[in-house]
C-alpha cells in the first residue's frame, strides 16, 4: 500500500499510459502478495498434509523395509473388510445420533429459557457454559471417578434414591452411552451460546405480529423462532458434526475403545492403526474417508445455511 | 542493536565446543509410566552422568507415557534426528525391530570384546527373551515388574482367615474370596477379588493366569505364534468366567486398573492382582493393613515380566552410536540400577544389584519388596509378537466379552486365536510359511 503512495505519483506525471498498466499489474499481484503469508502457512500445514495423507492412503509399507509400494485402493479395500473399522463407523453413527440432536435441543431450550438478560440468568448461563470451559481430557479424568463402579459419585447418589448403579464404563452395552452423556454435558452449554446470539438477531416485529395474530407460545416457537434460527442451527450442526469426528480425548482417557471395541470411534481406530499396528496406509485411508465425509457434510450444511438466510431476509 | 554483541558472543560460546569436536551430544528419550517424581530423578541421574565425564553430553528428554515415547522416537527418527538412547516398553522391541527402527547392539558388544551370552549372564533369565530378536541383542533391560497378589489383612481377620496365610493356589483363592465377599446378588458390598481388566493390563494378567496354569501365551522364539486356543489359556479364561458367574466373587464387566486400586484402597475389594510397580503407591496410600504374595498357581508358579528396556534407533553416526552405548552401559550398571530400583519400586534387572549393601538393607526393611524379589526366579518373558498390541487386543476383547457374560470362555479363546492368526498372517506368510 505504502509503496503505491510513494512511487506512483512521479510516474503518473511523466507517462500516464504506462502508469495505468503498472497500476493494473499491481492491482493484480498485490492481493496475492498480501495473501502470501497465510497461503504459505496453509500450504505447509494444511494442503501439503492433505496431499501427503492421500498419497499415504494409496501406498503400503512392506514388512521390514523402509520403502513403500503403490497399492491403489488396496488400503481402502482392507479397511472395509476390517470388522473393527465397520464397528468403529457404527459406533460413530450411534455416537452422532446420541449426541448431536440431544445437545442441540438442550442448547436451544437453555437459550430460550435464559434469553432475557437478568442477573440470575447471567449466573445460570455461566453455570451451563462451565462444562465447555473444562478441557475434555480434564473432564474425562473427573468422570473416571464419577463412573467408578460401586464407589463412584454417580453410584453413590443413585444408591441414595434406592437405585442400583451399573458398571458404566465396563459394560459394552452401556459404555458408549456413558461417553455420549459426557459429550452432551460438555457441549450443550457451548451450543447454547450460538443460540443465544441467534435469538438476539431475531426481528422483534415478526414475533410481535405473531403474538397479535394470537399464536400460542408453542406456535411461535414452531413456526416463527425455529425457522428463523435455521442459519444458526445449520452452523451449530456443522460444529457438532466436526466434534463427533474430531474429539477422542474421553475415549483415550476412559475406555481406550473398549470393552470389546464397544467405544471405538473412527478417530481412535485411526490412532490405533497408525501407532499401535504400524499400518500407516490404513490409517491414512480412514483419515481420507473421514475428512471427505466432514467436507461433504459441511458443504451441505452451509448450503442449507445460505438458503436459510435467503428465507429469513 | 546493543544486544547484538552479546548475541554474537552467545552464538560463539555455543559453537566453540561443537567446533572443537571434543563432546558428542546425544538425546535420551525416557517415559515415566507412573508419576512425576521419577522424571525428576531421571533428570538428576543424567546430570550426574554428564558431570562425571567430558566426552559425552546427554540431553534427557521426558517423553510422556510408553506409547508417546514410541511415537516421539519414531517421529524424531523419520525427521532425521534419531534419539541415541530410548527407554522403551520391553514388548515393543520386537515390533520396532521388525519395522526396521532399531539397530542391533551386537557390533558394540563385539567392540567391547564380549558376547551376548556374557553380557546377559548377570540379567535375570526371564529378561533375555525380550532383549533379543532373531538371536541378536537389541535392548538392555532397565526397569522391570511382575504381577503380585495384594490382599487386605484386616478383611482376612474379619472373615476368620489367617492374615499371614494368603492363598497360594487357585482353589485357595476361590475359597478365601468367597469368605471375603460380603452381600450377594444385587447387593454386594464387597468383592473378594478383582483383576485389572482394561486394555494392556488385561493381556498381561491373562498371561500371568495362563502361565500359572502351565501355559506360555506366545512363542518366545518366533513372533508369529500365540497359544490362545489351548487348554492352559482355556482354563485361565474359564477361571475368570467362574470367578464372576459361578463363584460370584468378582464384579461383572470390565474394571480398569485404576478403578481396581481405588477399590482396594477404599476397602471395596479384599484381594487383587496388580503390578509390583504399584507397590510404593499402595504403600503410601493404604490405610488398612495389607500384604503381598505370589500370584496363586493352578499348575505351577509363573508370572510374566513387564517394564522398560534401553534401545538405540537407526540413523545415528558412529560417534553417536559409541556415545549412546557408553551411556547405556553406565545407566545399566549394577549400582545405577540398584538406586533406580529403590527409588521407583521396579525391580533391578541385574542380579548383582541385589548383592550391594544398600540393596540388602532395603530388602531387609521392606518385606513386600522381598516378596516381589522372591517371585523373580519364577518369572517368564513378556509377550511380544508381530503386531504385539493388536494381537494382545484380540484376546482382551474376547475376555472382556466373557467378563460381561456375552461369551463363554470356550468360544472366546477360539475366536481370539482366529483373530490373532489373521493379524499375524502377513508375517507368517513371509517367514515360517515361505518355503523353497
Amino acid at each position: 500500500m505504502t509503496s503505491i503512495a510513494t512511487e506512483a505519483p512521479p510516474l503518473a506525471e511523466s507517462r500516464p499510459s504506462r502508469h495505468a498498466m503498472r497500476v493494473r499489474c499491481r492491482r493484480r499481484t498485490l492481493p496475492y502478495l498480501l495473501l502470501a503469508p497465510s497461503l504459505l502457512l496453509l500450504a505447509g500445514f494444511t494442503y501439503w498434509p492433505i496431499v501427503r495423507v492421500v498419497w499415504d492412503s494409496l501406498h503400503d509399507r512392506i514388512l521390514g523395509q523402509a520403502a513403500s509400494r503403490f497399492v491403489g485402493l488396496g488400503n481402502y479395500a482392507s479397511l472395509f473388510s476390517d470388522h473393527a473399522f465397520l464397528k468403529a463407523v457404527i459406533n460413530n453413527l450411534v455416537y452422532a445420533i446420541g449426541t448431536v440432536p440431544l445437545s442441540m435441543v438442550l442448547a436451544l431450550l437453555f437459550a430460550l429459557a435464559l434469553q432475557r438478560s437478568t442477573r440470575v440468568n447471567a449466573i445460570l448461563r455461566a453455570l451451563l457454559l462451565f462444562p465447555s470451559m473444562v478441557p475434555l481430557v480434564a473432564a474425562a479424568s473427573l468422570f473416571f471417578f464419577i463412573f467408578l463402579p460401586g464407589v463412584g459419585l454417580f453410584d453413590y447418589y443413585l444408591a441414595k434414591i434406592g437405585l442400583r448403579g451399573a458398571n458404566w464404563l465396563g459394560d459394552p452395552d452401556i459404555a458408549l452411552w456413558s461417553l455420549i452423556g459426557i459429550t452432551v454435558w460438555k457441549n450443550a452449554g457451548y451450543y447454547m451460546l450460538f443460540y443465544l446470539a441467534g435469538l438476539q438477531t431475531l426481528p422483534g416485529d415478526v414475533l410481535e405480529a405473531a403474538t397479535i395474530d394470537g399464536a400460542s407460545a408453542w406456535q411461535r416457537l414452531r413456526h416463527v423462532i425455529v425457522p428463523l434460527l435455521a442459519p444458526t442451527t445449520a452452523f451449530v450442526l456443522v460444529i457438532a458434526l466436526i466434534n463427533v469426528l474430531t474429539q477422542v480425548d474421553h475415549v483415550i482417557v476412559l475406555t481406550k475403545g473398549g470393552p470389546s471395541n464397544s467405544t471405538k470411534l473412527v478417530l481412535y481406530y485411526i490412532f490405533e492403526q497408525a501407532h499401535e499396528n504400524f499400518a500407516a496406509g490404513k490409517a491414512a485411508a480412514a483419515s481420507v474417508l473421514s475428512v471427505a465425509f466432514l467436507l461433504a457434510m459441511s458443504v451441505v450444511s452451509l448450503k442449507t445455511m445460505e438458503r436459510g438466510t435467503h428465507a429469513a431476509s | 542493536m546493543r544486544w547484538l554483541p552479546s548475541l554474537a558472543a552467545a552464538a560463539l560460546a555455543a559453537l566453540v565446543p561443537a567446533l572443537a569436536g571434543a563432546q558428542t551430544k546425544i538425546d535420551f528419550f525416557f517415559p515415566v509410566p507412573v508419576d512425576g517424581k521419577l522424571a525428576k530423578e531421571m533428570t538428576r541421574l543424567v546430570k550426574v552422568y554428564n558431570e562425571s565425564q567430558k566426552d559425552i553430553a546427554v540431553t534427557a528428554v521426558y517423553t510422556g507415557s510408553y506409547d508417546e515415547t514410541k511415537l516421539k522416537a519414531q517421529a524424531a527418527a523419520s525427521a532425521g534426528k534419531p534419539p541415541a538412547v530410548v527407554l522403551m516398553s520391553a514388548n515393543f522391541v520386537l515390533d520396532l525391530k521388525l519395522s526396521g527402527d532399531l539397530i542391533s547392539l551386537e557390533p558394540m558388544l563385539k567392540a567391547d570384546g564380549t558376547t551376548r551370552e556374557k553380557f546377559l549372564a548377570d540379567f535375570w533369565p526371564a529378561l533375555h527373551a525380550n532383549a533379543t530378536v532373531d538371536g541378536e541383542l537389541y535392548a538392555v533391560p532397565y526397569q522391570n515388574s511382575t504381577p503380585l497378589l495384594y490382599y487386605n489383612k484386616d478383611h482376612f481377620k474379619e472373615a476368620g482367615l489367617d492374615p499371614e496365610k494368603p492363598p497360594q493356589t487357585w482353589a485357595e483363592l476361590v475359597a478365601d474370596a468367597k469368605k471375603l465377599t460380603k452381600g450377594s446378588g444385587d447387593n454386594v458390598e464387597r468383592y473378594g477379588f478383582a483383576l485389572p481388566e482394561g486394555y494392556d493390563y488385561m493381556g498381561w494378567i491373562m498371561e500371568a493366569l495362563t502361565m500359572s496354569n502351565g501355559g506360555r501365551y506366545f512363542n518366545e522364539e518366533y513372533g508369529g505364534e500365540v497359544y490362545y486356543d489351548t487348554p492352559s489359556m482355556l482354563g485361565a479364561a474359564q477361571f475368570v468366567e467362574d470367578l464372576v458367574f459361578k463363584h460370584k466373587v468378582m464384579q461383572q464387566g470390565v474394571v480398569e486398573g485404576g478403578a481396581v486400586s481405588t477399590n482396594f484402597l477404599a476397602g471395596k475389594i479384599s484381594m487383587m492382582l496388580l503390578s509390583t510397580g504399584s507397590l510404593s503407591f499402595i504403600r503410601d496410600n493404604m490405610k488398612a493393613n495389607y500384604g503381598v504374595a505370589f500370584v496363586p498357581r493352578n499348575v505351577r508358579n509363573a508370572v510374566p515380566i513387564g517394564g522398560g528396556s534401553l534401545v538405540m534407533f537407526k540413523g545415528l553416526n558412529d560417534e553417536q552410536k559409541a556415545a549412546g552405548w557408553k551411556f547405556i552401559k553406565w545407566l545399566s550398571s549394577a549400582e545405577t540400577l540398584a538406586g533406580w530400583s529403590r527409588f521407583t519400586g521396579y525391580f533391578a534387572p541385574r542380579k548383582s544389584s541385589y548383592d550391594l549393601p544398600d540393596m540388602k538393607d532395603f530388602i531387609a526393611k521392606n518385606a513386600d519388596a522381598k516378596v516381589a524379589l522372591d517371585q523373580l526366579p519364577y518369572a517368564k518373558p513378556w509377550f511380544a509378537t508381530y503386531q504385539t498390541v493388536a494381537v494382545r487386543k484380540a484376546l482382551e476383547d474376547e475376555i472382556q466379552a466373557v467378563l460381561n457374560g456375552k461369551k463363554k470362555a470356550a468360544q472366546a479363546v477360539k475366536d481370539a486365536q482366529r483373530n490373532a492368526d489373521a493379524l499375524m498372517k502377513p508375517y507368517v506368510d513371509q517367514t515360517a510359511l515361505k518355503l523353497p
